[in-house]
């Protein structure tokens, strides 16, 4: 009895790594597909003074009547106007602030319903100016105080297109033509 | 092998451990799996380096998203969560439930404390760019917006942002395509 309980006390035990290894293995994989990566970008916004200078230059070099883009958000649609006319303005007016020239896609939706608005028709209002004014690539937004910031961003991701990509103009690729209205100008009471 | 002849050598196999014979121990290889921690670390490594500004947003603040998929560049970020604006890791302003700035601290869509921490924020970086030999500073603000945030306030950020002369603003949003 006696030698067993030494031969016990003297024997080292050592510890499986293995399986131990064998779970942090697989621990890994599970972990990073179990993360969310969120990837950040950055939509360019240039400032109302920069953009009129800009507009000048542009009128210099074409001697084309600047196409002045407007679109003003408001709590039941959009307003776009375009060479200092309102689109659906009645007759003789150049602006009628009492209608959205693009009503909500969703009539009656909460403010924080951020699909409320009819962003396929604002996208295809973008292309038709875009096939008039091939050059033109600057557009005013504005909104009324309460429009939440992801309407303002989606309805800029609607004056660009939906399939423009500007990661390898940056590299100092052209811009590609499925870009129509990517540089916005942010500005309140551009209404 | 038949059932019986498989069970006859686990029979022995048992009586065999039971001798006390010892289990032969399995060496540990790792490096294999050295080889994969080596490859996860660059990987991390290389992802985090490749954005120029670390982008933190405060604690339950919404980032917006966007189709955008033009990178952030350099740039000093204003963090306008749905309760407080954050500049330089340090609450500058607090926003009401109703999405508005507190009384007193915005005047003419100027806001005071922004604007004070903002001006100093760009004294310093101007003498940076000088002591670093740089010509002209390029004064890019990264305003790291919450979705539900108001146009007013983002407006006031702007208008609060240009006066401390930063001049180019960027949106961070999130890639969502």
């Amino acid at each position: 009895m006696a030698k067993k309980k030494s031969s016990m006390e003297e024997g080292e035990v050592e510890a499986n790594l293995l399986p131990v290894m064998n779970v942090m293995f697989l621990l890994i994989p599970a972990l990073l597909l179990a993360m969310e990566v969120a990837r950040f970008a950055a939509v360019v916004v240039t400032p109302p003074k920069f953009a009129a200078q800009a507009d000048e230059k542009k009128e210099e070099k074409k001697e084309e009547k600047p196409l002045n883009l407007k679109v003003f958000i408001m709590e039941d649609g959009y307003r776009v106007s375009a060479q200092g006319q309102q689109q659906g303005a009645e007759a003789g007016k150049s602006a009628d602030s009492s209608k959205p020239t693009i009503p909500l896609a969703k009539a009656g939706a909460p403010l924080d319903d951020y699909e409320r608005y009819d962003y396929a028709a604002l996208e295809a209002e973008a292309a038709r100016y875009k096939s008039l004014f091939a050059h033109e690539t600057l557009v005013t937004i504005s909104a009324e105080n309460s429009i939440p910031m992801q309407v303002l961003i989606h309805t800029m991701d609607a004056m660009r297109g939906k399939d423009c990509r500007l990661l390898k103009a940056m590299q100092g690729e052209e811009i590609p033509p499925e870009c129509y209205f990517w540089q916005a100008v942010v500005e309140a009471g551009a209404g | 092998m038949t059932p019986e002849e498989f069970l006859a050598a686990k029979r022995a196999a048992k009586k065999a451990a039971r001798r006390g014979k010892k289990e032969e121990q399995g060496a540990l290889n790792l490096t294999s799996l050295m080889d994969v921690v080596s490859i996860i670390v660059v990987y991390l490594l290389k992802n985090y380096g490749a954005d120029p500004v670390v982008i933190m947003p405060t604690a339950g603040q919404k980032v917006p998203m966007s189709i955008a998929d033009s990178p952030i560049q350099d740039g000093i970020p204003v963090y306008i969560a749905q309760r407080s604006i954050t500049f330089n890791s340090k609450k500058i302003v607090q926003i009401d439930e109703n999405g508005d700035i507190e009384q007193g601290a915005v005047q003419n869509h100027l806001i005071g404390p922004l604007y004070d921490a903002m001006a100093e924020e760009a004294d310093k970086a101007k003498q940076m760019a000088a002591a670093q030999g740089n010509e002209e500073w390029s004064g890019r603000v990264i305003l790291v917006g919450d979705q539900s945030l108001k146009f007013s306030t983002l407006v006031d950020v702007m208008y609060t942002a240009g006066r401390a002369e930063f001049r180019e603003y960027a949106f961070c949003v999130i890639q969502n395509y």
